[in-house]
């Protein structure tokens, strides 16, 4: 009997033996997606690099990326680097294609066509001395303004396009007992709360000559001092406990219609949608108000130097599946996030993604974020000073403005 | 010799302060003291279990005090056995046996080498042994982040970057400060005639460890062992950077449910998960307390 | 003679793995650290020399001063309340009280709790609009006011209370195990003598811990050095910066921030407030030549 079992078994080993020859092209992708949204979104590229004749070994360090960062740099530096890194798409890349130590995606990046699909600010993004250095796989818009629908209905208020009408709404939702605004007080959210109103009431023009050009006389400008004090004058319209808040329970307060408005990336949906709340319907979003902008971050993916060539291979495979169509449709669905590709089938996404897709459409509203146009020192170090003027009501407009031409003198 | 250590350790059994009284108002400020502390120390603890029992519909309601309305214990089994952290949905289970493999030969290697330091540095005397000791105290006092980088370097030149031997050193490494200062003043409050006996009697260096020392060392030990058992199953930075992909510890299952940024939060499950993570070291306490407490105090009666 | 030589050999060897520690990793960490300091290391550490640039971008930045300064009130609050309560503790639970065990259960567990949940429920527990405030508002108290880790001159206090609140259970397990070793004659002589409690206490018990008293201020002052992840969790550093402290400042500029220059100039800036601080101590405590050998 045993006899006969090890003899199936033999025979067995021997049929898959020539399959070996096509064995999957093994890689392992690390990534700081972990809560249970992002990993179905995960799962969606897995697949789609399975079906391509890969293997996706998957490593996921949480956190905010600063945390999972490091420890991938280290393991690069350690000599045993994963096969795919994400990246916030951006500058924090920088270094390490200067140094020598990422592939260089040039040939796929031809094949593919990705200087063709990408907005020129994300392609622009990804190359690095004139070669292709990563492959970015979503579009997250992080000037969204999200409100409760019910609430707005309730008072009498239209969803407003200027920021006169904004304040107007709020000054009826206060009036009504309802806090207007939900804040998370922790610096970064605070800061994507900054940007809007810096490119809704600033413009374009200068949202760019502050972060871009790092230009001090913009800072100086009438024009920054409104945006301050209008940020400065939301203070008044949230609540006391919005101190280091998390953004899922300022998301919560609108659901439950505590509040009427967050100002939060496009990751905010996945909350209303676990609420069982439906874009559109009982939840409204705006980009803007004001000049109508769609600032576009996201996450690229690095592909450091492997010694194996298997792995390169499955370097260049993963790279033309990150890009693909059908992936991109599917992961972004999934993320919350749109497709990087202009070009794709948009027909699958909800309200809010296809008004984000259409302002996409115009390449003079794509905004590249502050993680594309600055470093992170520069970028952080100025979160660092809209949280302490948050947190600070005595703190002037101008006293601000000093503070940050301070800090990008300093960090530059 | 263990006669003595048992003498010593009954005598300390009874706790020593001034006989009881009868119920005074005294007794009674003492026990409405303790009851108001116990309530101090319990007070974010009952938060985390309501809220782990609660559905995030009321999470989301804010009433962080109030009992469920509906009570869950999905959070805690999802917690345990099926919470993604990227794609593998295998709850924090996952981790669990590393951390244990982690955890046993670490505490060990750092608690001998902690306890042969301070030996050596307490009753012998070498060259430059203040220095090294000065330099440790000093070195204990650096952020732990810093020392990733040039150790990452050392490590994978030595060729354990990555391995359940690089995970070791360093919680050796960072254990040895405290280790040491444990052992040195521990050792340096025996009565020193104890050791000067040993010698009379002719031990050398390794006897008297070995035969005089270690055994009189039980108390110390296990606060050694707490504070170890503590610091090496909770670590995660260490864990992450150098373990290696397949013996990554629990923490960072732990890190990947709770810390997601953009993702979804769900209180409850990341409440159920710290609490679950902590039962290691809550067993140890529970286990080790009454030693604990027992232990030094034989120590303290032969100093 | 010879014996002696083959025991000091002995020595050496024993002490030979804390030697290769103390050379590579700490001796190396910390020169490394400092030479790195001078350099213009970004994400990657680099040896391009660039003086002190780093040093004066430090001390210009407003949020290193803030740290430093909130180092020094955490670090006070910490070590005195721990060590009052823990002490309290201690003496409490050695009276012969029932569910003794059970009490310093209680009083140590939140020394085993990651602190980044545990630091949750203490952001909520302390926010105005959803925890104890509007608690005690809600039973009829509408005056009630206890907003301080919303406050940027009060917060820093409310992270001493939740730091109170993991580490003083360690302390009161110290005291309580040093409390233990007290000899029973002790308090019968002390008895007949008709001296009153406290002052037994004070003049005698308190003295007889020195010991103890020294483990716990040396191991609070490590978590003083070193914390980072309770001010994380509870404030974030805010409102603003002013809750901010040095080892989170470091780790900022080291990971997110990707500035290993100024990271690096941080710690070896808190490396000379240590030495500073410890080198007296040091030497008063195990350098000094002594009379007798304890």
């Amino acid at each position: 009997m045993t006899k006969a079992l090890f003899g199936a078994a033999a025979m067995v080993a021997l049929m898959a033996g020539p399959a070996l020859a096509q064995e999957p092209l093994k890689l392992e992708v690390f990534h700081w997606w972990t809560s249970g949204g992002e990993a179905a979104a995960v799962q969606e590229f897995a697949k789609e690099f399975d079906a391509a004749g890969g293997q996706w070994v998957d490593t996921a360090i949480g956190g905010s990326g600063s945390t999972a960062r490091p420890i991938g740099i280290n393991r690069i530096i350690g000599g045993d680097p994963p096969g795919a890194m994400q990246f916030n798409t951006g500058t924090q890349i920088d270094e390490l294609a200067a140094q020598g130590l990422l592939r260089n995606l040039d040939d796929v990046a031809a094949k593919e066509g990705w200087k063709e699909a990408l907005p020129p600010a994300f392609y622009e993004a990804i190359v690095r001395d004139g070669h292709v250095m990563a492959a970015p796989v979503n579009n997250h818009g992080q000037n969204w303004l999200w409100y409760n629908k019910a609430l707005l209905e309730k008072n009498g208020i239209a969803e407003p396009t200027t920021w006169d009408e904004f304040f107007a709404a709020a000054d009826k939702l206060k009036a009504a007992g309802v806090i207007p605004v939900a804040v998370g007080g922790q610096p970064w959210q605070l800061n994507l709360m900054f940007n809007s109103i810096l490119l809704g009431e600033g413009g374009k023009d200068l949202y760019m000559k502050v972060y871009k050009d790092l230009d001090p006389a913009a800072v100086t400008s009438p024009e920054f001092k409104k945006v301050a004090e209008t940020f400065g004058k939301l203070r008044d319209y949230s609540d006391p406990g919005n101190a280091n808040r998390d953004w899922n329970v300022a998301t919560g307060m609108v659901i439950s219609g505590k509040a009427g408005f967050q100002f939060m990336g496009d990751w905010a949906k996945g909350e209303f949608v676990l609420a069982n709340q439906v874009a559109g319907k009982d939840f409204g979003c705006i980009l803007g108000p004001g000049e109508k902008n769609f600032v576009m971050g996201g996450d690229v993916f690095i592909f450091p130097k492997l010694k194996d060539e298997q792995g390169t291979k499955a370097q260049d495979l993963l790279a033309t599946v990150f890009m693909s169509k059908d992936a991109q449709v599917k992961f972004n669905a999934k993320k919350g996030s749109v497709p990087v590709r202009l070009d794709v089938d948009n027909s699958q996404l909800d309200a809010c993604a296809k008004i984000g897709v259409e302002v996409l459409q115009d390449p003079a509203k794509q905004i590249p974020a502050t993680d594309i146009l600055a470093s992170q020192d520069v970028v952080q170090s100025l979160q660092d000073v809209v949280g302490e003027y948050w947190a600070t009501p005595t703190m002037t407009a101008d006293e601000f403005v000093g503070k940050w031409n301070d800090t990008v003198a300093q960090a530059k | 010799m263990a006669t003595a250590t048992m003498t010593a350790s009954t005598t300390a059994l009874e706790p020593s302060g001034p006989r009881p009284k009868r119920l005074t108002a005294d007794r009674v400020g003492l026990y409405v003291f303790l009851v108001i502390a116990a309530a101090f120390f319990l007070l974010p603890m009952y938060v985390m279990i309501v809220t782990s029992l609660k559905p995030m519909s009321e999470i989301r309601l804010g009433n962080i005090f109030s009992l469920p309305e509906a009570w869950t214990i999905e959070p805690w089994l999802q917690a345990w056995n099926s919470a993604c952290t990227g794609l593998n949905c295998g709850g924090i289970k996952v981790g669990f046996w590393n951390s244990i493999r982690i955890l046993v030969p670490s505490v060990i290697i750092s608690i001998f080498i902690g306890a042969l330091t301070g030996y050596a540095l307490s009753l012998w005397r070498a060259r430059g042994s203040n220095l090294l000791f000065a330099v440790l105290l000093l070195g204990a006092f650096l952020p732990y982040q810093v020392f990733i980088y040039p150790l990452v370097r050392i490590y994978s030149s030595v060729g354990i970057y990555g391995t359940m031997a690089g995970i070791v050193v360093t919680h050796t490494i960072f254990g040895l400060p405290l280790m040491t200062l444990l052992f040195r003043n521990y050792y340096s409050s025996l009565p020193i005639e104890l050791f000067k006996a040993a010698r009379v009697d002719g031990g050398g260096f390794w006897a008297i460890f070995f035969r005089l020392m270690l055994p009189m060392s039980t108390p110390i030990i296990i606060v050694a062992v707490i504070l170890q058992v503590t610091g090496i199953w909770n670590d995660f930075l260490f864990g992450v950077v150098f373990a290696g992909r397949e013996n990554l510890p629990m923490t960072v299952q732990l890190n990947n449910i709770v810390n997601s940024t953009q993702g979804e939060k769900l209180y409850n499950v990341n409440m159920a998960a710290t609490i679950l993570t902590a039962l290691v070291p809550l067993v140890v306490y529970f286990v080790s307390g009454r030693w604990f407490v027992r232990g030094i105090a034989a120590g303290a009666v032969k100093g | 003679m010879k014996t002696r030589r083959r025991m000091n050999v002995a020595t050496y060897v024993a002490l030979f793995p804390a030697f290769i520690v103390v050379v590579f990793a700490y001796l190396g960490t910390m020169l490394w650290t400092v030479q790195i300091s001078f350099t213009e290391s970004k994400l990657l550490p680099t040896f391009a020399f660039s003086g002190l640039r780093q040093y004066e971008r430090l001390f210009a930045t407003s949020r290193w001063s803030i740290s430093l300064e909130n180092m020094v009130i955490f670090g006070i609050g910490l070590i005195a309340v721990c060590l009052v309560l823990g002490f309290l503790l201690a003496a409490a639970l050695d009276q012969k009280i029932r569910f003794e065990n059970t009490f310093r259960t209680i009083f140590l567990y939140p020394y085993a709790m990651s602190f980044i949940v545990t630091g949750l429920a203490w952001q909520w527990i302390l926010n105005p609009t959803l925890g104890l405030q509007q608690y005690v508002r809600n039973l009829g108290w509408t005056d009630f006011q206890f907003d301080w880790i919303i406050r940027n001159d009060r917060a820093i206090y409310v992270v001493i209370i939740a730091g109170v609140w993991q580490a003083s259970g360690l302390v009161m397990a110290l005291m309580l195990s040093g409390l233990r070793g007290i000899d029973q004659e002790l308090w019968k002589a002390a008895k007949i003598d008709g001296i009153p409690t406290w002052r037994v206490y004070f003049n005698i018990i308190i003295p007889m811990l020195r010991p103890t008293i020294i483990t716990s201020v040396v191991l609070l002052s490590l978590a003083v050095v070193r914390v980072y992840d309770l001010v994380l969790a509870l404030t974030g550093g805010g409102p603003g910066i002013s809750t901010d402290v040095p080892a989170k400042f470091i780790l900022d500029y080291l990971f997110g921030r990707a500035n290993i220059g100024l990271a690096t100039a941080a710690s070896s800036i808190l490396l000379v407030i240590v030495l500073v601080i410890i080198t007296p101590w040091l030497y008063y405590e195990y350098f000094r030549p002594k009379r007798e050998r304890r």
